[in-house]
């Protein structure tokens, strides 16, 4: 038994135990798994201070069903920054926040409780392409000593200025010093090309914030508030753009771009499809729907493509070169074929505001006519 | 103390805290506060043959629910425990586990408002010996089951299961067994199980009705306490509907010299109910912990006393079929694929707990063999569906998303004849 995860209780009025010889030896080859100490935050965004009394969680009265401008945008801190087993992950936190959760075809605010104390955003990237990572789920455990004070496990999330990354607010006693373990499992999309696929990986943090810097982040309202439209990117020197390529630059043959719903749907076909479990004979056919404004991906969605009277189930898949998208070989060619791309099932990706009324319908598009 | 309606609430918590503190001081207060001291005494002495052999038959000696369903049994201790000696255990230590054991069965009649209870051994204990268990019985170290969990793998040589209705008969059970008192419910004990064992850790926890909501004080659980007052667990829903049980003779070893034992595994999870309960709403959780269909259609009246047996799961469509056209799947759901014969494999005896000061749930269920409950959990994990659906590897995944599993162990529960420090070919 590891000392750190015994959870129990232990009180100085239960029976008196001993320590075997066994469960010391255990707790000794473990025990010296601890964050890494020294972590200095740093202030990824340039703008200035404001007044975020409480206005925060605001929305904007009269929201369209499309991706529209927030009420505000937030600034955000850096926890630090650890590579293993060929993922990379960042750790950035702010204060808490209002989010949207999709579940089917219904999201479902879901506001900061007066328990939460941040909102931690962790990003996992592919560390030789710079891919970021949107299956993962990963679970954070955060410790006060060896003591496991609470576990979390963030939402996949999509947010304007920052794109997708995994969040969620969470209850801590208060500032201070955490050990954040952070541990993600095998992938549940597809990995292809140069990205890594390993089991698991685990990146320890020390996590250190106060209320007075929490306080000191900034925060900026938008006068566009609630028209069509979306905040630039932030630039994120730390962490990898999380913008999909343009489709120009997409590898393969441009079939064509169409919108359904709210969403950019870009389709190509790449005549080698054996690095994607095609034979030789097959093309692959990629569809990459991503946000207007900022080519965000729109992860855990259902997609099937209908091409020369053949439906296909696309795959969710991340490659080193297309980026995340939706694929499948296909025996053939496309070629004089236009292709109607389906959306299922919406993308189940949680929003931040701007984006929690888009994305929400099942529309299809056909490209390539 | 006032006689208002809130005093029987008032001395349910109490009890509960009392139980996760122990000790001799917890126990006094505990019996100072308690008006139901006169606890069934066993019948053993006059009639041996009143015990099962079994020791996980419990069924016989549960209340039973309005629609028969067996109720949980409220109040449980899981000692995890270290044999002092190397190598394997000597005839004197056995005769004192066997002893300090019997004692219990004097003092307590074998139900829900007595006592029950299983000892079981790990595969470490079974490491002691130079003989291997036999194929009979499939007793693998514990492993973590799910790429993303991290779980303490434990390794005490054995593991004592005790449940009641009154949480002052397990405080005092744990006196006896460490030799803080020599009278047990009248009944004069004679032998330590701690001359033999070293208590490497204490579990508590509790079940059933109303118990969840009394104890929300809790990490992992909001200060809005948000735990409906009729819960029997933290997440809302009952679980133990005749119908997603195995009965007793499935998880009952068949064959060979542990013939009519089973295997226990024990986990101990974190609960995230903040996620569960400020987050989603209670369709998503309806959604989640059975399936679509019993959100959309409401099916599901308060924590689910309304659905019968088996949870009305004859409903729900393939877990694969509804993470393609719904985008994400209930827990039950899930292992309604595995089922045989139209019942799950595994037979839950699992119970909510603030251990480590942390809303959590041990995890404890009985199976003949524990390759039936790693099956069990990756019918559970839906990695395949993950792989081709919209549902991420925990998101929308069924209740995987709200759990964080702490610790894992597995043990053998040999027949009651053989519960006092067995060899592996049961032989003493």
């Amino acid at each position: 038994m590891r000392e750190d995860d015994s959870g129990p209780a232990s009180d100085a009025s239960s029976p008196p135990r001993r320590v075997s010889r066994r469960s010391f030896l255990a707790a000794s080859a473990t025990g010296a798994i601890t964050g890494l100490a020294g972590c200095s935050s740093l202030n990824l965004t340039s703008d200035e201070t404001g007044d975020s009394s409480g206005s925060e969680n605001a929305t904007v009265a009269d929201r369209p069903d499309a991706v529209y401008y927030p009420t505000h945008v937030d600034g955000m801190l850096l926890s630090g920054v650890r590579k293993a087993n060929g993922y990379a992950c960042a750790l950035t936190y702010t204060m808490p926040h209002a989010f949207w959760l999709v579940t089917g075809e219904r999201a479902t605010r879901a506001g900061p409780t007066a328990d939460d104390e941040i909102h931690v955003m962790p990003v996992v990237w592919d560390a030789e392409t710079g891919q970021r990572l949107t299956d993962l789920n990963p679970v954070l455990r955060f410790r006060d000593g060896g003591r496991v004070l609470t576990s979390d496990a963030p939402w996949p999330m999509l947010a304007q200025q920052m794109g997708f990354h995994f969040g969620d607010n969470v209850a801590l006693p208060g500032g201070g010093t955490y050990d954040v373990t952070l541990r993600v499992g095998a992938p549940a999309a597809r990995h292809t090309g140069a990205l890594a696929t390993p089991d698991s990986a685990t990146f320890d943090f020390s996590l250190a914030y106060s209320p007075k810097e929490l306080d000191a982040i900034s925060y900026r309202t938008l006068d566009q508030a609630g028209e069509r439209g979306a905040v630039e990117p932030m630039d994120m020197t730390a962490v990898p753009s999380a913008a999909l390529p343009k489709p120009d630059a997409l590898p393969g043959r441009l079939l064509g771009t169409g919108t359904a719903g709210d969403a950019a749907v870009v389709a190509t076909v790449l005549d080698d499809a054996t690095r994607f479990g095609g034979d030789d004979s097959d093309v692959y056919l990629a569809v990459s729907p991503r946000t207007p404004y900022n080519r965000y991906p729109l992860p855990m969605a259902g997609l099937d493509a209908r091409v020369g009277g053949t439906t296909h189930d696309l795959r969710e898949t991340i490659d080193g070169e297309l980026g995340h998208h939706y694929g499948a070989a296909i025996g053939g060619d496309v070629e004089d074929a236009p292709v109607t791309v389906s959306v299922d099932v919406p993308p189940q990706v949680s929003r931040h505001e701007g984006y929690e009324t888009a994305f929400l319908d099942t529309p299809r598009v056909t490209l390539g006519e | 103390m006032s006689d208002g309606p809130s005093r029987g609430i008032d001395r349910r918590a109490f009890m509960k805290s009392a139980l996760a503190i122990g000790g001799a001081s917890a126990l006094s207060a505990c019996l100072d506060r308690t008006s139901d001291e006169d606890v069934p005494r066993g019948t053993t002495e006059t009639d041996p043959s009143s015990l099962p052999e079994r020791q996980h038959a419990w069924n016989d000696a549960l209340a039973r629910d309005d629609a028969g369903n067996p109720e949980p049994v409220q109040h449980r201790l899981l000692l995890l425990l270290d044999y002092d000696g190397d190598g394997a255990p000597s005839d004197a230590d056995r005769r004192t586990v066997a002893d300090a054991l019997d004692a219990l069965e004097r003092a307590y009649a074998w139900r829900h408002d007595g006592l029950l209870s299983t000892m079981a051994y790990s595969p470490a204990y079974f490491d002691r010996f130079e003989t291997d268990l036999p194929e009979s019985v499939d007793l693998p170290a514990p492993t973590a089951l799910a790429s993303f969990e991290d779980p303490a793998l434990d390794t005490p040589d054995a593991i004592l299961h005790l449940a009641s209705d009154h949480a002052h008969v397990l405080l005092a059970v744990e006196q006896a067994l460490t030799g803080e008192t020599d009278a047990l419910n009248g009944v004069s004990v004679d032998a330590t199980l701690t001359d033999v064992f070293s208590v490497a850790q204490r579990r508590t926890g509790f079940k059933g009705d109303g118990h969840p909501a009394d104890n929300q004080d809790a990490r992992g659980v909001p200060t809005s306490k948000p735990v409906p007052d009729d819960a029997p667990l933290y997440m809302g829903f009952k679980s133990g509907y005749t119908e997603t049980q195995a009965s007793e003779d499935r998880v009952t070893i068949e064959s060979g010299p542990f013939a009519g034992g089973t295997t226990q595994h024990a986990s101990h999870m974190r609960l995230n109910l903040e996620q569960w309960y400020e987050q989603d709403d209670r369709e998503a959780r309806v959604g989640k912990m059975f399936c679509p269909y019993h959100a959309e259609h409401d099916v599901v009246e308060g924590a689910g006393d309304n659905l019968g047996t088996d949870a009305a799961m004859s409903k729900a469509k393939p877990a694969a079929e509804a993470a393609e056209t719904d985008g994400f799947v209930g827990h039950s759901q899930k292992m309604f694929g595995l089922r045989e014969d139209g019942r799950p494999l595994i037979l839950r005896r699992d119970f909510d707990s603030t251990d480590g000061g942390h809303a959590g749930l041990h995890f404890v269920c009985y199976q003949r063999a524990i390759s039936e409950f790693v099956a069990t959990r990756e019918a559970m994990n839906g990695d395949d569906l993950a792989g081709d659906s919209p549902l991420g590897r925990r998101d929308n995944n069924g209740i995987l998303q709200y759990i964080d599993v702490a610790n894992r162990g597995n043990y053998l529960v040999p027949p009651r004849s053989l519960r006092a420090l067995p060899t592996p070919r049961g032989d003493a």
